[in-house]
C-alpha cells in the first residue's frame, strides 16, 4: 500500500464523512519515493484543501512514515482514473508550487477537436411543422458548406432541436470530405478557451485554430452577452472565416437582432446569411419524436397509445420528453412489465403530479400579467381595451388548455365573467394563432413558460 | 486531528449503500448505484422531501464511484454560500460528480450559470452526473432555461420516505451493524416514543449504543425507557 492510500485510510476515519467525500476524495496522487503530487480538480479545491487540509496530511504522512516521509505539493490536474498506475498519465498539470505557470502538457496545445456527436445526424432528426425550414435549411449547407447559406442562424426556445441540428450539419460536411475541420462549440466554451489562452500567453495559437477552420458551429450566441473581450474575438474569427468563405453556423434562444447584451456589428453580421426560427412541436410531431428516441436509445418500440399519452402531457420542450422516456423504460426494465398507457402513467406519476400541481388559473393570469406588463387586477376588471383585453382572452384560452376547470369556473375566476365570454374567449385566440404572428408566438412563449 | 476538523457536520454512521434501507425506493437505489460505476444513465436526478436519504445515497455514491476505480466528488450545495461557482470549474475530469440539495442556488445567476456550463461540459466529456434536490425539476425556481430544461433530461426519481413499519426495520438492521442486538418490540417501542424521522432516530442508536456499553446492557424496553427518563428527547 503507497503512502497516500494509508493517509486517506486515515483521513476517511478521522474526518466527517461529508469533507472527505467532497475534499479528499477527488484528490489523486502521484507519488514517488520522495514525493506525493496531490492533483485537485481546480484551483478552488486546492485551495480549501491547503488552507484546511494539508497540515494534517503533512501529520499523518509523517506518523506514518516517520522520517522518510514524502514532501507533499498541491497541484491543479487530472490523471485517467481507470488506467493502471504504470499506464496513467497527467493531463493538463499546471504546477502550484513553487511556479504557478510552468505547464507539463497544455490543453492548448492539443489538437481541436470537433466535439461532434455522432448520434446527430439528420435520419435521426425528426421532421415536423416546427422545424420543417431549419431542417431544409441545414441540409443544403451540409451539402454546400459555405456557398449555400452564411452564416446560418437557428433560434428557437430551449430543447428543441437547435444542437441536433448544428450537430447534423457538420457530421454531413465531414463524411462528404472526411478532411474537413469542422469544430462545434459551445458559445461558453469559446469564451473558456479564449481565457486560458490569454491566461497562458497563447492567444495566437488560439486565433490561428478558430480562424482555419473549414465550419465553426457555434451554440447559444446569447451567453456572448456582456463579455466584450470575447465577443471582439469573435467578431474578427466570424470576419476571417466569412471572407474565405468558410461555414458559420449560430444558434440562440432568440432572433439575432434581440439578443441583448451584444455588439451591434456582430448582430449585424449574424444576420448576414439566413435566419430561421425552430418553434415548439405539435402534438404529432412530438409523438414521432417520441417513438423515434424510444429507438434509437433503447430499442424500443414504444406503443402509440403511450406515445400520446407521454406526448399529450409533456409538451414544453424535447429535453424533457426525452426525461419522460427514460423514467417509463427504467421502470419497465426493473419491473419485466410491458409499456401500456398505465403503466406509463404510473411511471410518470410524481413527474405529472408536480406538472399540474404547478398550473392554476391563478398562476395563468399571474403569469400573464408579468409577460404583457398589466396588473393581474387588471385581467381581473372591467375594463375592455384592446391592451388589456387580448392577454385576458389568451389568459382565459391557456386556462381551458391547461387545467381541468369548467368554463363557468375559469369565467367566474376572471372577475365573474359568463361561461359564453371563455368560451368566445377561446375561439378567437385559436382564429388569431392563425392569422397574426405576433398572437402565435405570445401564446406559444406562455404556453412553455407555464408548463416547464 | 485539529479543534476544527472534529467539530464539522458528521452523520452518525458512514453513509454507505448497505447502511440505506431503500424500502419502495430499490429502483432509483439500483439506477444511481449503476451511475456511479459508470454503467447505465449518465445523469440521474433524485428528489423527495427531508429525511428521504439524499446526502446519504450521493454520499454513498461517491464511495461505490472509488471501489470500482472511478474518480469522485460530492458537493453539499446548502454549503454554497462558503464557496463559490468556482468550485465547478473542470470537474467534469472526473468521472461522477454528485450535487446535493441543488435548490439551494436555484435562483442566483452565477450558481445557474455554472451549473449550466458544468453540465454541458460532462456531457461532451461523457462523465456521470447525479443531483439531488427538495422538489422536481419542473418545481425548482432555476431562473435559467436552459439550465431549466437540462435537469429535466436525465432520469428522475422521487424518493419515498419510510413508513414506520419500515423504520423498525431500519433501526434494528442499523443495530446489528453495531453489533447491538435489538427486539421488534425495542424498535417499536423508540417509534412511539421519540422523533420518528431518520436522523433523529440513527442519533438516538448512536446514544444508545453508547449507554449500553457503559451499563453493559442489552436494548430491552425498561433500559431504553430510563434511557429516555434521563435523556429526553
Amino acid at each position: 500500500m503507497n503512502f497516500w492510500s494509508k493517509c486517506t485510510d486515515r483521513l476517511e476515519n478521522d474526518l466527517p464523512q461529508q469533507q472527505f467525500n467532497t475534499w479528499i476524495r477527488p484528490l489523486q496522487s502521484v507519488e514517488d519515493a520522495q514525493s506525493i503530487r496531490l492533483l485537485a480538480p481546480n484551483q478552488f479545491v486546492l485551495n480549501w484543501v491547503q488552507n484546511h487540509y494539508l497540515n494534517d496530511i503533512t501529520e499523518y504522512l509523517q506518523s506514518i512514515a516517520g522520517a522518510n516521509a514524502p514532501s507533499v505539493s498541491l497541484e491543479i490536474g487530472s490523471r485517467a482514473a481507470v488506467q493502471s498506475p504504470q499506464e496513467s498519465s497527467i493531463e493538463r498539470i499546471q504546477s502550484f508550487k513553487p511556479t504557478p505557470a510552468a505547464p507539463i502538457r497544455h490543453v492548448d496545445e492539443a489538437p481541436m477537436p470537433s466535439n461532434l456527436n455522432p448520434n446527430f445526424v439528420f435520419d435521426t432528426f425528426v421532421e415536423g411543422k416546427s422545424n420543417q425550414l431549419a431542417r431544409a435549411a441545414s441540409i443544403q449547407i451540409g451539402e454546400n458548406p459555405g456557398t449555400a447559406y452564411n452564416p446560418l442562424f437557428i433560434y428557437g426556445g430551449v430543447g428543441l432541436g437547435k444542437t441536433h441540428l448544428m450537430h447534423a450539419v457538420g457530421n454531413m460536411i465531414v463524411k462528404t470530405n472526411p478532411k474537413a475541420r469542422v469544430v462545434y462549440v459551445h458559445s461558453e466554451g469559446f469564451v473558456a478557451q479564449m481565457v486560458k489562452a490569454l491566461q497562458h500567453n497563447t492567444i495566437d495559437d488560439f486565433k490561428r485554430r478558430f480562424r482555419s477552420v473549414n465550419a465553426l458551429l457555434i451554440d447559444d450566441v446569447q451567453f456572448f452577452a456582456g463579455k466584450e473581450r470575447s465577443q471582439e474575438e469573435f467578431f474578427h474569427t466570424f470576419n476571417a472565416l466569412f471572407e474565405s468563405q468558410q461555414q458559420i453556423i449560430l444558434s440562440s434562444d432568440r432572433f439575432p437582432k434581440e439578443v441583448s447584451g451584444l455588439e451591434e456589428r456582430l448582430k449585424s453580421r449574424f444576420g448576414w446569411g439566413l435566419t430561421v426560427a425552430i418553434e415548439p412541436p405539435d402534438l404529432e410531431t412530438r409523438v414521432a419524436i417520441l417513438k423515434s428516441k424510444a429507438d434509437q436509445l433503447f430499442g424500443v418500440d414504444l406503443p402509440n397509445e403511450v406515445a400520446f399519452f407521454i406526448g399529450k402531457r409533456v409538451r414544453s420542450n424535447i429535453r424533457e420528453l426525452e426525461g419522460a422516456l427514460r423514467r417509463i423504460i427504467a421502470n419497465a426494465e426493473f419491473t419485466g412489465r410491458a409499456i401500456t398507457q398505465e403503466f406509463a402513467k404510473d411511471a410518470l406519476r410524481d413527474m405529472l403530479a408536480a406538472q399540474d400541481k404547478q398550473v392554476t388559473i391563478e398562476n395563468i393570469q399571474k403569469t400573464v400579467a408579468e409577460y404583457f406588463k398589466i396588473r393581474t387586477s387588471e385581467l381581473l376588471s372591467a375594463k375592455r381595451s384592446r391592451t388589456i383585453a387580448r392577454p385576458r382572452q389568451i389568459a382565459m384560452a391557456l386556462a381551458k388548455e391547461l387545467t381541468n376547470h369548467s368554463l363557468p369556473e375559469i369565467g367566474e375566476a376572471f372577475g365573474g365573467r359568463d361561461h359564453t365570454t371563455v368560451l368566445y374567449a377561446t375561439r378567437k385566440i385559436v382564429e388569431l394563432k392563425e392569422s397574426d404572428h405576433r398572437v402565435e408566438e405570445d401564446y406559444a412563449n406562455l404556453l412553455r413558460t407555464l408548463t416547464s | 486531528m485539529s479543534k476544527q476538523l472534529a467539530l464539522g457536520f458528521t452523520l452518525p454512521e458512514k453513509a454507505t449503500l448497505e447502511s440505506y434501507v431503500p424500502a419502495t425506493n430499490e429502483q432509483a437505489v439500483a439506477d444511481m448505484a449503476a451511475c456511479a460505476r459508470g454503467h447505465g444513465e449518465p445523469f440521474i436526478y433524485l428528489w423527495g422531501s427531508a429525511q428521504t436519504g439524499k446526502s446519504h445515497l450521493l454520499q454513498a455514491a461517491t464511495q461505490i464511484a472509488d471501489e470500482a476505480g472511478r474518480s469522485a466528488l460530492y458537493i453539499p450545495l446548502d454549503q454554497a454560500k462558503q464557496f463559490s461557482p468556482e468550485i465547478f470549474d473542470d470537474l467534469e475530469q472526473l468521472n461522477l460528480i454528485c450535487l446535493d440539495g441543488v435548490e439551494q442556488i436555484a435562483g442566483d445567476p452565477a450558481w445557474e450559470q455554472g451549473l449550466f456550463n458544468l453540465f454541458n461540459r460532462i456531457r461532451e466529456q461523457g462523465n456521470s452526473l447525479l443531483v439531488s434536490a427538495q422538489c422536481s425539476p419542473l418545481s425548482l425556481p432555476i431562473k435559467l432555461p436552459d439550465l431549466s430544461s437540462r435537469l429535466s433530461w436525465g432520469l428522475c426519481y422521487q424518493l419515498q420516505p419510510l413508513d414506520d413499519q419500515q423504520k423498525v426495520t431500519a433501526l434494528i438492521e442499523d443495530a446489528a451493524r453495531r453489533g447491538l442486538e435489538m427486539s421488534e418490540e425495542s424498535a417499536g417501542y423508540i417509534l412511539r416514543h421519540t422523533p420518528r424521522d431518520m436522523g433523529s432516530l440513527r442519533q438516538l442508536l448512536e446514544e444508545l449504543d453508547q449507554a449500553s456499553l457503559e451499563a453493559q446492557r442489552r436494548l430491552t424496553i425498561p433500559f431504553i425507557k430510563a434511557f429516555l427518563q434521563r435523556n429526553p428527547t
